[in-house]
């Protein structure tokens, strides 16, 4: 059976295909197209992933789309009668949006990919988003969370999953929050407010929060009161965004926190203006976080199971996982490597396979390599061409060169294999350096990444290395694989991981395990050979409002754009070398 | 060489005038161009990405990073205006002072190498008219006129490259491709109108449709949702896949 799962519309599209049950590949729209957070129809990614299994589109079984448009539609509408008149401004965009095309998925699938329309279905976006994370996930039973901004109507669910001995699964969502009462939306509000791009912003907030105190936190939970059971409820004075495209917050808001920061503003944290910016971020971070591991440890009590497997967009906010495991009573605490929308392509092609087909449950590979592979000899091709002279290493050598490389202070760019599936590069298209000085940090930020100095980079380190540099607790590891929750680095290796440990004491660190990254993790190994410390600082490969690279010439188009010293795709290397850039006189 | 601004930018002068004088509208242009100017070099770089001609991949290298130095140079001085003068008024006349190729979708992909260098030569040849004009017309504010004229002197260096290599490329239809680039610009002008046009009369006939036709529904959607409960719901009973609802 071959299903084929599609996110697309929102932000984020992606396609993913199954196989006989078991994921073949996936890729997000973003890294085909070059445009950041594509939203469009994943045509690109889509040809990827029936190339990649060798099939026509008429060969499909099913194709899967991760909501249910005309319930979407039916929210949208009823949310404008709600708001008459005061919605007569976002009433005729939304409809044009909508009967512009968003509403006719089934047509656009059935003209783009000619597939019969009985083969064409839908999964509800929270069913999809709790597929990806149970179904991915190696346990076989688990209560699921979800949470985002809003799908059809529901915006966070309380469920639970099961797979039977004989591979028959069950995904049952217990309850539902819908919009307007939603802590995704919350949180994206005060990304708006704090002057950082919706839906993609949302982590710079939470890197800002250990900057703050959270001095607005009465004021945050008037705004999000709990219910008596244990939901809560936005009171909407507060909010634009349930009845205007353009703002998601009131004037009552900024009446009572002052103006809003503009997208352009640097944040200055000696400033009253800065400090301010940095309390409202604490804030919303601890009622997020307290929110959140409250409704986790109900539904652990309510359940009594062990594993939580957490999925949408909510679920990228690390600090608050990190909590839940902490403070739940859950032991372990999965998080996929793409929770948002784009994981839904592969959620719904799940869901579709083990529910709707009731085919028997097959585990998922547990690793994010979905995408597509570098190709080390384009590298070498345009290298060459450009005046560079690229080398061609056994992988022994190559690790040790790169290893020493990173050793002396050198910024390497680190292409491997399959490009993951997520927001996170995860050793497969990751920027390396040495994580031990601030000033590796500053140059990163002034050379490469052009991004504001309060954010954090991450720290990678080899599983069985995270104890003795991290305070992990029971399951950290695991939840660590995708960088899925942010650890204190124990105080005596602070100073010796200063470019990656947060002003707080923090990192988001990824553990390597050897079976899932084995270049990646022989790099770390002998990273610690050389310098006692087998830690690197990892950031994703691109540079700001780029997706992450993708090919090899998309590796090496950032590497001549940015102060990256050392290039490697697969087993190629190319080393920065400045008299091969300069200009021929013809120009 | 030197650029000037075209007869139709000079005979607006008074307006781009006007349009510039107010010193907070002029920080928000300069951020809106150092947008456009960001998102040119990332259609630069992916210019080079694409390219299989050596010489035109360091080049569009090098265009991308002029691009984004001025990207940081228009949005250091935005900063400073504001800094300086405080945040006000939005109106800002996009329309008139678009920037480089702030009106032009460019679809990278979808070019030849010839047709992409055609398409730059002639923005590149628009935007610096642009740019000249807005220099003469910032007589108040040498800084950002000095700006300008840097930024022109870039420009100029654009606008020859691309004619050069155009040439190299293609040194018999040279002149045929700038027409079909001259033809696509007035093609892409004449279908933004025509969508904006269909927008508005869109947004129209919605408006109407709210105003004539949603009130008796508003009147029932906001008697149901008083009725709603607050906090969590049952989670509503899965429908059938091939179910849109």
């Amino acid at each position: 059976m071959r299903v084929l799962g599609i996110s697309a519309h929102y932000h984020d599209s992606a396609a993913a295909l199954l196989v006989d049950g078991e994921p073949v590949c996936a890729v997000q729209e973003e890294r085909l197209s070059r445009r950041k957070n594509d939203a469009a129809f994943p045509l690109s990614a889509i040809e990827w992933c029936l190339e990649q299994g060798r099939l026509e589109p008429d060969q499909l079984d099913a194709v899967v789309f991760y909501e249910k448009p005309m319930l979407k539609f039916e929210r949208i509408l009823t949310m404008a009668l709600r708001g008459f008149p005061r919605t007569w401004r976002s009433f005729p965009r939304a409809m044009q949006n909508a009967l512009g095309g968003k509403l006719w998925v089934k047509g656009i699938i059935r003209s783009q990919l000619g597939v019969r329309t009985d083969r064409i279905l839908f999964c509800e976006h929270h069913q999809s988003h709790a597929a990806a994370a149970f179904l991915s996930a190696p346990t076989r039973s688990a209560a699921i969370l979800t949470a985002d901004g809003v799908g059809e109507w529901a915006t966070l669910t309380l469920g639970r999953g099961e797979v039977d001995e004989d591979g028959s699964t069950r995904i049952q969502l217990l309850r539902e929050m819908r919009f307007p009462h939603s802590l995704g939306m919350l949180y994206s509000t005060f990304t708006a407010y704090l002057g950082f791009p919706v839906n993609e912003g949302e982590y710079k907030v939470m890197g800002l929060a250990a900057y703050g105190n959270p001095t607005y936190e009465g004021l945050l939970k008037r705004i999000a009161r709990r219910t008596p059971d244990g939901g809560i409820a936005l009171d909407l004075s507060w909010f634009d965004f349930h009845q205007s495209a353009r703002h998601s917050y009131s004037r009552k808001l900024v009446a009572e926190l002052g103006p809003p920061r503009e997208p352009w503003d640097p944040i200055d944290l000696q400033s009253a203006d800065g400090r301010r910016y940095a309390d409202v971020a604490a804030s919303v971070q601890r009622v997020l976080e307290e929110i959140l591991v409250d409704l986790a440890r109900r539904l652990q009590r309510e359940t009594g199971l062990q594993d939580l497997c957490l999925g949408g967009g909510v679920a990228l906010n690390g600090v608050a996982n990190a909590r839940i495991l902490r403070e739940s009573g859950f032991r372990n605490v999965y998080v996929p490597s793409a929770p948002g929308d784009a994981g839904c392509a592969l959620g719904a092609a799940l869901y579709a396979d083990r529910i709707h087909f009731a085919r028997p449950h097959r585990p998922v590979a547990d690793h994010p390599y979905w995408g597509p592979v570098a190709d080390a000899g384009e590298l070498s091709r345009v290298a060459a061409e450009d005046g560079f002279q690229p080398l061609r290493l056994p992988e022994a050598e190559l690790i040790r060169r790169v290893a020493d490389e990173l050793a002396r202070g050198r910024i390497v760019g680190w292409m491997q294999g399959a490009c993951e599936l997520g927001p996170r590069a995860l050793g497969n298209r990751s920027i390396l350096a040495a994580p031990h000085q601030h000033a590796m940090r500053d140059r990163l930020n002034r050379s490469i990444k052009y991004r504001e100095e309060f954010r954090p980079f991450a720290p990678a380190v080899p599983l069985e290395h995270a104890d003795r540099y991290f305070e992990l607790p029971a399951g950290g590891g695991r939840l660590a694989r995708f960088m899925s929750g942010v650890f204190p680095v124990r105080p005596e290796w602070r100073d010796k991981l200063a470019a990656v440990t947060h002003v707080d004491g923090t990192a988001r660190l990824q553990t390597v395990d050897q079976a899932m990254a084995p270049a990646f993790h022989a790099l770390l190994e002998a990273y610690g050979a050389r310098t006692g410390i087998p830690v690197l600082l990892n950031t994703s490969f691109n540079l700001a409002g780029e997706p992450i690279v993708n090919r090899a010439i998309e590796g090496y188009s950032t590497f001549r754009r940015s102060g990256i010293d050392l290039l490697v795709a697969g087993d190629s290397l190319v080393v920065k070398d400045h008299s091969a850039q300069a200009l021929p006189e013809v120009a | 060489m030197r650029v000037e601004p075209s007869r139709l930018d000079r005979l607006l002068k008074p307006l781009h005038r006007w349009v510039w004088a107010d010193s907070r509208r002029r920080a928000r242009k300069l951020f809106r161009f150092a947008k456009t100017e960001a998102d040119g070099a990332r259609d630069l770089a992916r210019a080079a990405e694409l390219t299989r001609d050596p010489l035109l991949r360091r080049l569009y290298f090098r265009h991308a990073a002029d691009e984004q130095r001025h990207a940081d140079l228009f949005a250091g001085r935005g900063r400073d205006l504001l800094a300086s003068q405080g945040d006000g008024g939005r109106f800002e006349a996009n329309w008139l002072a678009p920037g480089e190729r702030g009106l032009d979708d460019l679809r990278v992909e979808q070019e030849a190498d010839e047709s992409l260098l055609a398409f730059l030569h002639l923005s590149e040849n628009a935007a610096a008219g642009r740019f000249a004009v807005y220099a003469e017309v910032l007589d108040a504010d040498p800084q950002t006129r000095a700006l300008f004229t840097r930024i022109l002197e870039d420009e100029v260096f654009h606008m020859t490259y691309t004619r050069r290599q155009l040439a190299r490329l293609s040194p018999r239809k040279q002149g045929l491709r700038l027409w079909q680039a001259r033809a696509g610009r007035v093609w892409s002008a004449y279908l933004r109108v025509a969508a904006a046009l269909a927008a508005v009369l869109g947004h129209v006939f919605l408006a109407l449709q709210y105003f004539f036709l949603l009130p008796v529904f508003a009147l029932l959607a906001k008697r149901a949702a008083r009725k709603e409960a607050e906090g969590f719901s049952g989670a509503r009973r899965p429908t059938p896949l091939t179910s849109q609802y």
